[in-house]
């Protein structure tokens, strides 16, 4: 029987997968990563949190995100260091001169020479420039080309292309029978009756599972007229009429109450 | 999952693990991890009390945890220091006992004492994800997580080491705040997850 592989500070790789788990990061210098995802280190590596101090020209540039600033510190130093996060599967991408959106809770780490920004999809990030980050999913990535209409469960993120948008199957909501499915579930749902599109050139990458990576609690977003998302108001619909809790509200609506 | 040839020897494991078994097997529970009087207190006062099983008979055991990856170290006289919860299953012929680590267990929230499994034959640890087997020699001491690290053999010296500064207490933690620090020549097990520990979050 061969033992388990045994690594040390020279063979662990650098900037590579050790396992589909874990992945080293040779450091010289800076990186960002999202908190609790260093396992070990070898060598002399500092943490600091992100906020005001001798980071701040480091930060102006290349991080964009006030809501995550919580959950993001630099490391700094020289080493070697192992990333994972709770057993999911984890790559690297490499970015030349380009942009990818991806599920915040699915960044791991990124060099500074790329930077990070709030997608105007809400719990998305998207990361432009030129440079090595570190993302989990849940299972292998698989990368797909468009146009195609990807499930928002399996949804990882997307390279290049435009946003996506939601698309719903017209057939099975269409007429009374269909409304009242798809809002109330009553005649039972296949689940997949909605999707994202993604048209126009570049990469869609997808997991193997449904499951989502549990998203970061990212705070709220500032109230502000034209910003989609938790900070925007509910569409008040005219009537005067007491509104149905959950998904009761959209058929309420189809009645025109 | 863990396949255990015997032929009329006998393993300890995780009370209730065993999954299925080929073959004649006789199972017994061993109070107090059959370490006898004296361990069953010493665990029952450090709080890592093990519930243990003796598996004997002839055939293939099947043991398993919560789906949870096995990584199977083998001792040849060393000794292995692994928290009671991650030990799935020895060979009988292995020594269990309990040792003061210090204040590592208390930032992972699992107390001050950890099990060590000394002698000659093989052990099997669970783990959230395959297990990274990490060296640490003299020049190259190792920094891991309290909340990733399973297992470590060898002669290693663990230090506390604590980056908590007054930014910690503003809110602007770097959520690194407590590493172990491994010093000296041995291995060491990390898992590619984090347990919630009590000072993970800081």
């Amino acid at each position: 029987m061969t033992g388990p592989v045994v690594h040390d500070v020279h063979s662990l790789p650098a900037d590579d997968n050790v396992n589909p788990y874990a992945f080293s990061v040779d450091l010289d210098g800076r990186w960002f990563l999202q908190k609790g995802k260093m396992i070990a280190y070898y060598g002399q590596i500092d943490f600091h949190g992100i906020g005001h101090g001798r980071l701040d020209r480091l930060i102006a540039g290349s991080f964009h995100s006030p809501l995550h600033a919580a959950d993001w510190v630099v490391a700094e130093g020289r080493g070697k260091m192992l990333l994972a996060d709770r057993s999911f599967d984890v790559n690297s991408y490499d970015l030349d001169e380009g942009n990818l959106t991806i599920r915040s809770g699915n960044v791991l780490a990124f060099q500074p020479s790329l930077s990070l920004k709030q997608s105007i999809i809400p719990g998305f990030l998207t990361l432009i420039g030129t440079g090595k980050f570190v993302a989990a999913s849940n299972g292998p990535v698989v990368f797909v080309e468009p146009p195609i209409r990807v499930d928002p469960q399996a949804l990882v993120g997307w390279a290049d292309c435009p946003s996506p948008c939601h698309h719903y199957d017209h057939r099975y909501l269409r007429g009374f029978l269909g409304g009242l499915r798809a809002h109330t579930g009553f005649g039972g749902v296949s689940g997949e009756e909605h999707q994202f599109e993604f048209t126009g050139a570049g990469t869609v990458l997808l997991q193997s599972t449904e499951r989502i990576v549990p998203e970061l609690a990212t705070g709220a977003l500032p109230e502000e007229d034209g910003i989609p998302g938790d900070g925007g108001h509910v569409p008040q619909s005219g009537s005067q009429l007491p509104q149905l809790p959950g998904n009761l509200r959209g058929l309420q609506r189809r009645f025109g109450l | 999952m863990l396949a255990v040839d015997m032929t009329g020897d006998a393993v300890r494991a995780k009370n209730g693990a065993m999954v299925a078994y080929e073959g004649r097997m006789a199972f017994k529970k061993m109070t107090g991890g059959g370490e006898g009087l004296r361990g069953m207190v010493t665990r029952r006062l450090t709080g890592e009390q093990m519930a243990v099983m003796e598996a004997k008979g002839e055939g293939t055991c099947y043991f398993a945890d919560r789906a949870c990856e096995i990584n199977l170290v083998r001792l040849q006289g060393e000794k292995l220091y692994v928290e009671a919860g991650n030990l799935l299953c020895t060979d009988a012929a292995l020594r269990t006992g309990t040792t003061f680590t210090g204040l590592r267990g208390a930032s992972q929230g699992n107390g001050l004492f950890t099990t060590t499994v000394e002698g000659h034959g093989q052990a099997a640890i669970t783990s959230d994800g395959p297990a990274v087997v990490l060296r640490v020699t003299q020049q190259y001491p190792l920094q891991v997580d309290p909340g990733a690290y399973v297992a470590h053999t060898g002669d290693l010296r663990q230090h506390f080491q604590s980056g908590v500064n007054f930014r910690t207490f503003i809110g602007e933690g770097s959520g690194e705040a407590f590493q172990i620090r491994f010093e000296g020549e041995g291995l060491v097990y990390v898992q590619p997850s984090e347990r919630t520990t009590v000072g993970g979050d800081v």
